[in-house]
């Protein structure tokens, strides 16, 4: 039977946060009403008193090679770096991997402020910029790298040359669907034959002092939203026998000439024994619509909010909300999980994660 | 799956030779060039002093990366004459994060501190101030692929792939996909770069990826570092045949997984890129192929050794040139101008010189077009895409019979 013709199967996955460096009872905490979000460390000095979901330690390189390799890559990297390795693992996803496609949710990286700030420093003459110091004693006070950690794609490069993934890839600049998007070409890409193997999430952090003035600045901070950053990946092959759950739809609807609400009447589909609701809305607006929405399709599921538990960790919020689905499925808590992602892309991701294929109404 | 073709409907561009594309392909049929002296800051010290900018100034926005884009779109779109309902239409902008005024930057560091360790605290204090300063609609990556989607009412598919040199090719790629599965009907596409700033001028240097020379001339024995340029060029692409008889026939995406900076030197990366897109075309060779050609030691040879293993018998007979030798290298748009170069190639036989090539490095054996356009009919053509941290595209056009 062709790849086109068999379910995707989700065969491992991995996934750093507040939770942990795991998303093994990721979904039951969630579903217990448990919060990750503490007084920021990382944000203490510049916006005293600001709450996060951080992440409290990571795991430490794997070898020297990882250990330098660090030293160049954003946060966002380094946190996709571990998800990948942690997917890749568990899949049993070896060598060679030239037909593991890669799909990631990203964000703007930004190069490490004390480079930007080292970088002027340097160039600062007389109380004024100059471009002269700048274009030579500003480029030897800094990374040599920090061109490209203003690049988005180095999040996902970092992880490609450390687990020497290189098959078909993107990598898509995500505000919530674009992660969407990632899964949704990942699974394309393994229908059409384009590889056998997929792995598809996204890693990002809103911990920053510079990305959380900005989202101040637009008014997210006031409408309750909290820092996160986290880093997710799925690793997917199609008709897998030891699936840990299949993938029965990932698809995404432009809310660009429509509400919402109502595209989420079209777009949200009803389904047999589906057991629970899991949202990852990007501020309160868009929380308030999808928990309206459930509750007058669905009733009484289960509803869990990724963003209120973990922070809002922009891309990758999404991502965490797969793995906490994927913990409910493989823990034996539910079947069948809808997941929905309103970010501020402008459109809505309808994602839903079974145990076995399951038949759905349209849409 | 079944997959639907996918025609090419609609052109524009904006580049440092023309504010259309019209405008532009009969300058680099000529074999003229772009690149010259920076003059909208002082580059007095920096590595390079030299790029390939676009004239034109944008009134309207800050955010060049629009203004470029805007334009190019406009031409295409125009051309094109779309006619599907907004929901069947989408969007897939290649592009990186744009960049705060300079002052603003400075403002940062000096609300900082001004040290030379970024001071939480003052930055706290101070960031209000500071904040508003950074447009969210100047830096997002996403900003062009919104505003380009309000202005053509666009409603369907909207994606911004930012994968560095190859964003502009990776984004046609996924139009194409999403029209063959039928995600939408027509889809606006391509890649823009804006990167003709102190930062990026900066950060390339640091690397020494820069010309020292200030020429950009891919293939040459001479060439020693690439030229910053700056450009959108804009593609419609519809799932209905369109008088141009072009469809995108065949895409292919690799990784290196090798380096941040520096390409496999085996190739190998690229070399299955190229044979994915040929694979997936059905096609076996191509009279054209629109290289990524950066002027860089590395990577000219590198992609010369693998287009000679993809085409290890018809190598000799295909040309092979680099836009990047007039219009420098425009990062997250490369791919996409490369790709109207292409087009232009098997819709009029007018295939682009590599300018400033006048010594073909022996380690760089093609096919190469050197002064002026050759004039050939040919019926399918191919672009390459190389980017930085190893992302590779490749993408095959071909004449289709109506």
């Amino acid at each position: 039977m062709s790849a086109a013709a068999l379910p995707v199967a989700i065969v491992g996955a991995g996934a750093v946060s507040a939770y942990g460096a795991q998303w093994s009872g990721l979904g039951r905490a969630l579903l217990s009403g448990t919060q990750y979000i503490r007084p920021s460390q990382e944000l203490a000095a510049s916006h005293p008193g600001t709450r996060a979901a951080e992440i409290q330690s990571l795991p430490a390189p794997a070898d020297q090679s990882e250990r330098r390799a660090r030293l160049l890559m954003s946060r966002s990297a380094v946190l996709a770096t571990l998800a990948t390795r942690a997917a890749l693992t568990q899949a049993g996803f070896g060598a060679p991997r030239d037909d593991i496609g890669f799909y990631l949710g990203v964000g703007a990286s930004g190069g490490a402020i004390d480079q930007l700030t080292a970088m002027l420093a340097a160039s600062i003459e007389e109380y004024e910029l100059s471009l002269d110091r700048f274009g030579d004693a500003g480029l030897r006070a800094c990374n040599p790298l920090y061109a490209f950690q203003l690049m988005n794609n180095f999040t996902l490069c970092h992880s490609a040359i450390l687990h020497g993934t290189s098959g078909p890839n993107a990598a898509f600049f995500s505000r919530g669907t674009g992660t969407v998007t990632a899964l949704s070409e990942a699974l394309h890409a393994i229908k059409d034959g384009e590889c056998t193997r997929a792995l598809a999430g996204a890693a990002d952090s809103c911990v920053h002092p510079v990305t959380w003035a900005e989202l101040c600045r637009d008014g997210y901070a006031a409408q309750g939203l909290v820092p996160g950053e986290a880093a997710g990946i799925l690793a997917l092959q199609a008709g897998a026998a030891d699936a840990l759950a299949l993938i029965e739809r990932c698809t995404i609807h432009s809310t660009r000439a429509r509400s919402l609400a109502a595209t989420l009447v079209d777009a949200a589909p009803t389904l047999a024994g589906m057991d629970g609701v899991i949202i990852a809305p990007w501020g309160a607006p868009p929380r308030a619509v999808l928990v309206e929405f459930i509750r007058q399709r669905y009733g009484l599921l289960p509803i869990i909010d990724v963003s209120a538990a973990l922070g809002e960790s922009l891309a990758a919020t999404t991502a965490l909300a797969w793995l906490a689905a994927l913990d409910l499925i493989t823990a034996g808590v539910m079947r069948c999980v809808l997941i929905l992602t309103a970010g501020v892309d402008g459109e809505l991701g309808v994602t839903v994660f079974t145990k076995e294929v399951v038949t759905c109404a349209a849409p | 799956m079944t997959r639907r073709p996918v025609f090419v409907a609609g052109v524009g561009a904006v580049t440092p030779l023309g504010v259309s594309w019209a405008e532009s392909v009969a300058e680099l049929a000529l074999g003229h060039g772009a690149i010259g002296p920076i003059t909208t800051f002082d580059t007095s010290g920096f590595p390079s002093t030299v790029a390939a900018s676009v004239a034109h100034t944008f009134a309207h926005t800050d955010d060049r990366r629009l203004g470029l884009a805007q334009l190019a779109a406009r031409e295409a779109w125009s051309m094109a004459r779309v006619t599907a309902p907004p929901s069947r239409i989408g969007i897939f902008m290649g592009a990186e994060s744009g960049r705060a005024k300079l002052a603003t930057v400075l403002r940062l560091s000096r609300a900082a501190g001004g040290g030379r360790v970024f001071d939480h605290q003052a930055f706290g204090r101070q960031e209000r101030a500071l904040a508003s300063g950074i447009e969210a609609s100047v830096v997002s990556p996403a900003a062009v692929t919104s505003e380009l989607a309000r202005e053509f009412g666009i409603s369907g598919p909207a994606q911004t792939i930012s994968i560095a040199c190859a964003s502009g090719a990776a984004a046609i790629a996924e139009a194409t996909r999403a029209i063959r599965i039928g995600t939408c009907d027509v889809a606006l596409c391509g890649g823009v770069g804006a990167d003709v700033d102190p930062l990026m001028l900066a950060g390339f240097g640091k690397l020494a990826a820069l010309s020292a020379h200030g020429v950009s001339c891919p293939f040459d024995l001479r060439r020693d570092g690439f030229v910053v340029g700056e450009g959108a060029a804009i593609v419609v692409l519809s799932a209905e045949p369109s008088p141009l008889g072009i469809a995108v026939t065949g895409i292919g995406r690799t990784l290196d997984a090798y380096h941040l900076t520096q390409p496999d030197p085996q190739g190998q990366g690229a070399a299955r890129a190229m044979q994915a897109a040929l694979t997936d075309a059905q096609c076996r060779t191509v009279g054209y192929i629109q290289a990524h050609g950066t002027s860089t030691q590395l990577n000219d040879a590198i992609e010369a050794r693998a287009i000679q293993r993809v085409f290890p018998q018809e190598w000799a007979n295909i040309y092979v040139s680099s836009v990047k030798g007039a219009l420098g290298h425009w990062v997250a748009g490369a791919g996409a101008i490369g790709f109207l170069c292409a087009l232009e190639a098997v819709r009029s036989g007018v295939m682009m010189p590599t300018v400033n090539l006048t010594q073909p490095d022996p380690a760089c054996p093609l096919r190469h077009i050197m002064g002026s356009a050759v004039r050939k009919k040919i019926s399918a053509a191919m672009i390459n895409a190389f980017a930085f941290g190893g992302a590779n595209t490749s993408i095959v056009i071909e004449q289709v019979t109506q």
